[in-house]
C-alpha cells in the first residue's frame, strides 16, 4: 500500500499557495475564454452599457450648471439653443428650477437602476462561467487516475473546485471588467473636460503626471510588498501546521517556550510586511484626495475673471469622479493577484492528464471478444513508484479459467489488494500484462472493462443518498423486482426491509447507520446487480457477528454462482472450497494447488493456515 | 479543585456567547489603547479637516463672486490647498495608525494562540482537526482583523464626520441643513432591511459550497467505486445540479448585497436633489449665497461615501464577531495539563516508577482503556510492554511524561504523584519516543538536538552513533545538515524512526520510553540498537512497548496487557513457560520468523 498524504503533502500544498500570481496574465485570461464565450453578449452589453451610465453621470453637475447659469446667477448669454439646452428648458408654466431639480432625481434614480442592473448581469455571466468551469474541473478530477489521488490531498481538490473557482468569479465583479470600465471612465471625464474648457481642464490636469508616477510607484511598491505578505503569512501556516501535527513531540521535548519565540519572530515579520502594505495602502487613499481638493484649488484659482460659478460646478464635480477609481487600486489589485493565482492553479489540475487512458482508435481491440471471463497474468510488475525495485509485485503469472474460482493468499504487504486494483485498471502494470479473454487490458475501452469485472472491496464506499441510489448506482434501467431480487439474493432484503423507509432511507455519512456486515451485504446486492463476467472480491477483515457472518459466506457463493471469480483472502478459513489457491509472497507467486495440494507440501501456505489456527478470534495477525 | 471532567480531557467547550468573545478582544483593545488614542486623535484631526474643506471652497467661491481682487482669490485657494494637503497628511496617519493597531493586535492574538495551543493536551488534538484549528488562526483571525480595522476605523470616524457636517451646515443654513439631512434616517430601514436578508443569503451560499465540496470529497474518496460501476455520468450530473443551485443562490446574494448600496446611494442623490432645489428657490430669493451653495452641495457629496461604507461596516461586525467567538472557543479550553498549586521540590528524577490501581478513561463516557494497574518499575531497569492492538500499552506509557492527564494517587515517580512534578522538570528527564517518529522540518542535527538548548554537535553524533543513525547520515549529500521532512530530503521509515530515537538519546533521559519504534527496522540493526541501549541505559529505567516479543525478551520485568489489564508478568522464560496470551504470541512470531527465513533462504516452490 502506498502511504496514504499525510501531514507532509498538506505542508507541501501550503509551499505550493508561496507561488506569487502576477496581476495580470494574457495566457490565463486566453484559456479562460472558452468559459465566457458562450456568454459573449452578456460581456458585451455590459462594457455597452458603460457608455450610457458615464453619460448619466456627467449629467447632474451638468444639470446644476444650467441651474445656477440660468437661475441662481444669470449670466449675460444664455446657451445656444441646441437639443441639449431645449432637453434643459422648462416647458411653459413650470418653473425652470422645478423642471431641472425633476431632471436630477430621474437621471439620478435611472443611473442607479441602471448600474444595479449591470451588477446583476456582471454576476450572473461571471457566475454562469464559473459553473461552467467547476463542472469541467469536477469531470476532469473523476478522470484522474486512482494513483493521483494518492499523492494530491482531497482537501486540494475541493479547495480548487470551490474557493479557486469563487476566486477566479471575482475577476468579473472587480478585476478586468473594473480596469477596462474604469479606465474608459477616467478616459471620458478628461475629454469632456477639455470639451467644456480647454485651458482650464489644461491646468488642472497638471496634477495628473504627478499622479500617474505616483500610482507607477505604488504599483511596483505594492507588489513587493504584497508579495511579501504572501511567502511570510505561508511560513507562518507551515509552522502553525507542522506545529500542530507534532505538538506531542513539541510538549515532550519542552520545546514550547523557543517555539513560541520563533512563532513571535515569523509572525512579527507576517505583520511588518503588512506595516509596509498599509503605509502604500494610505498613501495612495491620501493622494488621491488630496488631488481631487488640489484641483478644486487650482479651477478657482484660475478661473478668477474667466470661468463662471457654473463651469467651476462641473470641474469640481467631474474632477472627483476622474479620480474615484484610483482610490481603491490596491483592493482591485490584490483580487487581480489572488484571482490570477487561483487561475493558476486551476489550470495545473486541468493539465493534469490521466495516466490512465482508453487506447486510440489504432490500438483499440477490433471485435469485442467472446464474453468468457477468462483472466491470465503474464509477468506482471508493479510498483507504485517508478521504481522497480519497490515493486510490490514481483514477476507474478497465473491464470484464471472461465468458471473457474481461485484465492489469493498471503501476509498483509504481500500485494493481494494490488492485484483487484490492476486487473480492473484502476494502477497500470509497471512491466508485464494482464489479459482479460486474451486481450490485453489496455486495449480495452475502460467502460467495457469495468462492465465485465466487478469489484467489492472490503471498505465498502456508500455514497449519500438513499440505499437504492447506493445500489443502482445511476442505472436506470433497474425494476424495483430486480433490485429487490438481487437484494434477496445476498440477503440483505431483510435487513433493509428493518430500515425505516425500506430502500429509501437516506445513507448518512457514509454508512454511519449501517454495521459493517450489512454494508458488505449491501456491496454484493450491488455487484450482483450489475452482473458481470468476472467477480474480483477483497474479503472483508472486520468482525461480524456469527450470523452475518453466515450471510456474507452465503452471499459471497450466490455471488460466484458460473462467474470466473478471484477472491482475495485474509482469513484461510474461508477459501478451502475455492478451485485453486495462489500463495502470495513479498510480492511473487510462491505456491498455487488446491488446499489440499498446498498443505501436503509444507511450505508457505501451510505455515500461514498454522499461524492462523494459532491465533485465537481477539488476534488476528496475519503478520507481524 | 478539578474542572469537570469534561472540559478536563479538552472536549470543546461549544460557543461561549458573542458578549464573552466580545469581552476578550475588548482586553486587546484595552492593551492598545494608546495606539487607538493616538489613532482617534488622528481621525478627529481628519474630521476637522473634512468639515473645513468645503467651507474653504465656500469662501473661495465667494471671493470669486464678489469679484474681490485676484489677489485675495489666490490667497484663499492656496488655504484651500494648504489645509488639503494637511487633511491628506491626517487622512495618511490615521488610516496607518488604526490598520497597523489592527495588524498589531492580530499579531497578538495568534501568538496567544499559538501559545494556547502548545499548553493543551493531547486529547485535544486528538478531538479537534488540525484544518478547524487552521481555518480559525488564518481565516477567522482575517475576519476579527478587518473588524478591528476598517470596521472599526469607520466606528470612530463616521460619527465626528457625521457631527461636523451636520454642525456646519446648521451654521450656514438651519432650514436647509434639516431639509438636507432629512433622507439620512432611511438608512437605517435600509440596512435593517437589507441586514435581515443578507444573513441568509449568505448562509444558503455557503451551504451550497459545502455541498459541492462533500460531493466531491464523497467523490474523491471513493473514487474506485465510481471508476470501477462506471458512475461517472451520474456524480458529474448530480454535481452539475448542486452547481447550478449554488449559482441561483449566488445571484440572489448578489441581488441583496449591491442592492444595498445602490438603494443606499439614493439617499445623498435625495439630499442633493433638495439642495438643488430648495437652496436654489434661497439663492434666487436672496436668502443664501452662491458660495454656500457650493459648500452644501460639497457637504452632501463628500458624505456619499462614509453613508456607502457603513452597510459594508455592517457585515464585517457580523462576520467578525462570528470569528472572534471560534477563536474564543479554542482560547476557552482550559489548559488541563499544567502545573498546579503544590508542587513538590523535586529538581531530579532517578527514574522508578510505579502504577497503584490505576483505572483510565479517555473521555467519561468510553470505555476504561486500563483497568486496575498496579505495576512497580525500580529505577534502572527495563520493562516490556506487549499486548495485543488497543490493549492500552501506549495510553500507560503516555501517563508517565503526563501526556494524558490522570488523577491524582495513582501515576508515581520516584514516589512523588505525577501531578505533583514540575511539568519541566518532568519531561526534561523523560523522553519519550512516539510510535509515529514525527520529525520537523529542519536539518537532521536540529531535529537530534530538538530538546537541547542549542544544536550540540558532539552530543548529536553521540546519540546519532548509538541509534545506529550516523551511518545513514553519512551517506546524505549534506550530512548533519540535509533538511528532512517536508521540503527535505525524505527518509525510509527506519531512518526516521532512528531519527527519532536518536532525538530522544541526546536528552540524556532519567526514563526512556520507547513506544514501538523499531517495527521498521530490520532485526540486525535492532539487535545492534539494543546492545547499544543497553549500554547507554544501564543505569536508566527503559519502558519498551512492543509488538514483537523478540524486542522484549530481555527486559527485566514484562507485563502483557490484554483489554486495559495486567493478565501476565514476569520474564521472557516464565512467560514462555506458563503457556498464556505471551507464549501463543511467541509461538506465531516464531512461524513468522520462519516465514521470512524462506523468503532469505529464496527459491522455495
Amino acid at each position: 500500500m502506498s502511504a496514504p498524504p499525510g501531514p507532509s503533502a498538506a505542508l507541501a500544498a501550503l509551499h505550493e499557495e508561496e507561488a506569487l500570481g502576477k496581476a495580470y496574465d494574457a495566457r490565463l485570461v486566453a484559456r479562460l475564454w472558452p468559459y465566457v464565450a458562450p456568454y459573449r453578449w452578456q460581456v458585451a452589453a455590459t462594457l455597452l452599457l458603460v457608455a450610457p451610465l458615464f453619460l448619466l453621470e456627467l449629467a447632474p453637475a451638468w444639470i446644476v450648471k444650467t441651474g445656477i447659469e440660468r437661475v441662481m446667477a444669470p449670466s449675460a448669454s444664455p446657451g445656444g439653443g441646441s437639443w441639449l439646452d431645449a432637453v434643459l428648458d422648462a416647458p411653459d408654466r413650470v418653473s425652470p428650477l422645478l423642471w431641472l431639480a425633476g431632471l436630477y432625481l430621474v437621471v439620478m434614480v435611472v443611473q442607479t437602476a441602471l448600474d444595479f442592473w449591470r451588477t446583476l448581469l456582471m454576476a450572473q455571466t461571471g457566475q454562469a462561467a464559473m459553473r461552467d468551469l467547476r463542472a469541467d474541473v469536477f469531470a476532469h478530477i473523476q478522470r484522474l487516475h486512482l494513483g493521483f489521488f494518492d499523492r494530491y490531498p482531497v482537501g486540494r481538490l475541493v479547495t480548487r473546485a470551490t474557493n479557486d473557482v469563487e476566486s477566479v468569479s471575482e475577476m468579473f465583479s472587480a478585476g478586468v471588467v473594473a480596469f477596462v470600465t474604469d479606465f474608459a471612465k477616467m478616459l471620458g471625464f478628461a475629454v469632456a473636460l477639455f470639451l467644456v474648457d480647454a485651458k482650464l481642464a489644461l491646468v488642472t490636469f497638471c496634477v495628473v503626471p504627478f499622479l500617474a508616477v505616483a500610482a507607477v510607484v505604488f504599483r511596483l511598491k505594492v507588489r513587493e510588498a504584497f508579495r511579501m505578505v504572501r511567502v511570510r503569512i505561508a511560513r507562518i501556516n507551515a509552522y502553525l501546521q507542522e506545529s500542530i501535527t507534532g505538538m506531542k513531540v513539541v510538549q515532550l521535548f519542552t520545546r514550547e517556550r523557543r517555539n513560541l519565540r520563533e512563532f513571535e519572530s515569523l509572525n512579527a515579520e507576517h505583520r511588518d510586511a503588512w506595516y509596509q502594505s498599509i503605509r502604500y495602502d494610505a498613501a495612495l487613499f491620501a493622494t488621491v484626495e488630496f488631488a481631487q481638493n488640489l484641483t478644486v484649488a487650482l479651477v478657482i484659482w484660475w478661473a478668477t475673471g474667466i470661468a463662471a460659478a457654473g463651469v467651476i460646478y462641473v470641474f469640481i464635480d467631474w474632477m472627483r469622479r476622474f479620480f474615484l477609481p484610483l482610490r481603491d487600486l490596491s483592493a482591485k489589485y490584490s483580487v487581480m493577484q489572488s484571482s490570477m493565482a487561483s487561475c493558476e492553479r486551476i489550470f495545473q489540475l486541468m493539465d493534469t492528464q490521466s495516466a490512465i487512458r482508453d487506447p486510440g482508435p489504432a490500438r483499440l481491440h477490433a471485435a469485442p471478444p467472446a464474453r468468457r471471463g477468462a483472466v491470465a497474468f503474464e509477468n506482471v510488475w508493479f510498483s507504485y513508484s517508478d521504481d522497480l525495485q519497490e515493486a510490490v509485485l514481483r514477476d507474478v503469472s497465473f491464470r484464471v479459467e472461465p468458471g473457474e474460482r481461485a484465492a489469493l493468499v498471503g501476509a498483509t504487504g504481500a500485494g493481494k489488494t494490488t492485484v483487484i486494483k490492476l486487473l480492473t485498471r484502476l494502477y497500470e502494470v509497471s512491466r508485464g500484462r494482464i489479459l482479460l479473454d486474451g486481450v490485453d487490458l489496455r486495449e480495452l475501452p475502460q467502460a467495457e472493462l469495468r462492465r465485465r469485472v466487478a469489484m467489492v472491496l472490503q471498505d465498502v464506499f456508500l455514497f449519500g443518498g438513499t440505499v437504492e441510489d447506493n445500489l443502482v448506482l445511476g442505472r436506470t434501467d433497474l425494476s424495483d423486482a430486480e433490485i429487490e431480487r438481487a437484494a434477496r439474493a445476498v440477503e440483505a432484503h431483510r435487513f433493509i426491509e428493518r430500515l425505516p423507509q425500506g430502500y429509501a432511507t437516506e445513507i448518512r455519512e457514509r454508512g454511519a447507520n449501517l454495521s459493517a456486515g450489512q454494508r458488505q451485504l449491501l456491496s454484493f446486492a450491488r455487484a450482483l446487480l450489475h452482473g458481470a463476467d468476472v467477480l474480483v472480491l477483497d474479503e472483508a477483515t472486520s468482525s461480524v457477528d456469527t450470523e452475518t457472518e453466515a450471510a456474507i459466506q452465503r452471499g459471497i457463493h450466490t455471488l460466484m454462482g458460473g462467474k470466473t471469480a478471484l477472491v482475495i483472502a485474509h482469513r484461510l478459513s474461508t477459501i478451502q472450497d475455492v478451485d485453486t489457491i495462489h500463495v502470495l509472497h513479498h510480492g511473487r507467486l510462491r505456491e498455487s494447488g488446491s488446499h489440499a495440494e498446498l498443505l501436503a507440501r509444507g511450505e508457505i501456505y501451510s505455515r500461514l493456515y498454522r499461524l492462523q489456527f494459532e491465533s485465537q478470534p481477539g488476534v488476528r495477525a496475519a503478520a507481524g | 479543585m478539578s474542572a469537570p471532567a469534561a472540559t478536563r480531557a479538552g472536549q470543546p467547550p461549544g460557543l461561549r456567547p458573542r458578549r464573552e468573545a466580545f469581552r476578550r478582544l475588548g482586553g486587546y483593545l484595552l492593551r492598545n489603547r494608546g495606539r487607538y488614542a493616538v489613532g482617534t486623535a488622528l481621525v478627529l484631526g481628519y474630521a476637522a479637516g473634512f468639515v473645513a474643506i468645503p467651507l474653504l471652497v465656500g469662501r473661495s467661491i465667494a471671493a470669486l463672486e464678489q469679484g474681490l481682487p485676484a489677489r485675495e482669490v489666490t490667497r484663499r485657494a492656496l488655504a484651500l490647498a494648504l489645509v488639503a494637503a494637511a487633511t491628506a497628511a491626517v487622512r495618511f496617519l490615521s488610516r496607518t495608525s488604526i490598520f497597523n493597531s489592527a495588524r498589531e493586535i492580530e499579531y497578538e492574538l495568534r501568538n496567544d494562540l499559538f501559545a494556547h495551543l502548545q499548553r493543551l493536551p493531547q486529547s485535544f488534538f486528538g478531538r479537534w482537526r488540525t484544518g478547524d484549528l487552521m481555518s480559525r488562526a488564518v481565516n477567522d483571525l482575517n475576519s476579527v482583523r478587518l473588524l478591528l480595522g476598517p470596521g472599526l476605523l469607520a466606528v470612530i470616524q463616521n460619527p465626528p464626520l457625521f457631527l461636523g457636517v451636520v454642525a456646519a451646515m446648521f451654521a450656514i443654513d438651519a432650514r436647509l441643513a434639516a431639509l438636507v439631512l432629512l433622507p439620512y434616517p432611511l438608512f437605517v430601514l435600509i440596512a435593517r432591511t437589507f441586514g435581515r436578508r443578507m444573513h441568509p443569503a449568505n448562509v444558503a451560499v455557503q451551504e451550497g459550497l459545502a455541498d459541492l465540496s462533500s460531493q466531491l470529497q464523497e467523490v474523491v474518496s471513493g473514487v474506485a467505486v465510481v471508476k470501477a460501476y462506471a458512475m461517472e455520468e451520474v456524480t458529474r450530473r448530480r454535481f452539475e445540479a448542486a452547481s447550478d443551485e449554488l449559482y441561483r443562490r449566488q445571484l440572489r446574494l448578489v441581488g441583496v448585497s449591491a442592492g444595498m448600496p445602490a438603494i443606499a446611494s439614493l439617499l445623498p442623490a435625495l439630499s442633493m436633489w433638495i439642495v438643488f432645489l430648495v437652496g436654489g428657490r434661497a439663492l434666487v430669493g436672496g436668502r443664501l449665497e452662491l458660495a454656500d451653495f457650493f459648500t452644501f452641495s460639497m457637504y452632501v457629496y463628500q458624505l456619499t461615501f462614509p453613508t456607502f461604507i457603513m452597510g459594508w461596516v455592517f457585515a464585517l461586525w457580523q462576520r467578525g464577531g462570528a470569528a472572534m467567538q471560534r477563536i474564543d472557543q479554542v482560547l476557552a479550553v482550559e489548559p488541563s495539563i499544567a502545573d498546579r498549586a503544590g508542587l513538590a521540590s523535586v529538581e531530579r528524577l532517578r527514574g522508578e516508577i510505579e502504577f497503584r490501581d490505576l483505572t483510565f478513561r479517555h473521555a467519561p463516557d468510553r470505555e476504561p482503556a486500563l483497568r486496575g494497574v498496579s505495576l512497580h518499575v525500580p529505577a534502572g531497569s527495563v520493562l516490556g510492554i506487549v499486548g495485543p492492538v488497543g490493549s492500552g500499552k501506549t495510553t500507560l506509557a503516555s501517563l508517565i511524561p503526563r501526556l494524558l492527564e490522570v488523577e491524582d494517587g495513582h501515576v508515581f515517580l520516584d514516589g512523588t504523584d505525577v501531578n505533583r512534578i514540575p511539568l519541566r522538570v518532568l519531561r526534561s528527564h523523560i523522553a519519550m519516543v512516539p510510535q509515529d517518529s514525527f520529525l520537523f522540518s529542519m536539518t537532521l542535527a536540529e531535529n537530534v538536538a530538538y530538546g537541547l538548548p542549542g544544536t550540540d554537535l558532539a552530543r548529536v553524533r553521540e546519540a546519532a552513533e548509538r541509534a545506529q543513525l550516523a551511518k545513514d547520515v553519512e551517506e546524505l549529500p549534506q550530512g548533519y545538515d540535509t533538511v528532512v521532512g517536508e521540503r527535505g530530503v525524505m527518509l525510509s521509515g527506519g531512518q526516521r524512526q532512528r531519527t527519532a530515537l536518536a532525538r530522544a538519546l541526546a536528552l540524556r533521559p532519567s526514563i526512556l520510553i520507547l513506544d514501538d519504534v523499531l517495527s521498521s527496522v530490520d532485526a540486525e540493526t535492532e539487535a545492534a540498537i539494543q546492545r547499544e541501549l543497553e549500554q547507554v541505559f544501564r543505569d536508566r529505567t527503559v519502558v519498551l512497548i512492543a509488538h514483537r516479543v523478540s524486542t522484549v525478551r530481555r527486559a527485566d520485568r514484562i507485563v502483557v496487557l490484554d483489554a486495559g489489564r495486567v493478565v501476565e508478568r514476569g520474564t521472557h522464560e516464565e512467560l514462555v513457560a506458563a503457556g498464556g496470551l505471551y507464549a501463543r504470541l511467541a509461538r506465531e512470531q516464531a512461524l513468522e520468523e520462519e516465514l521470512e527465513e524462506l523468503e532469505a533462504a529464496g527459491g522455495v516452490g
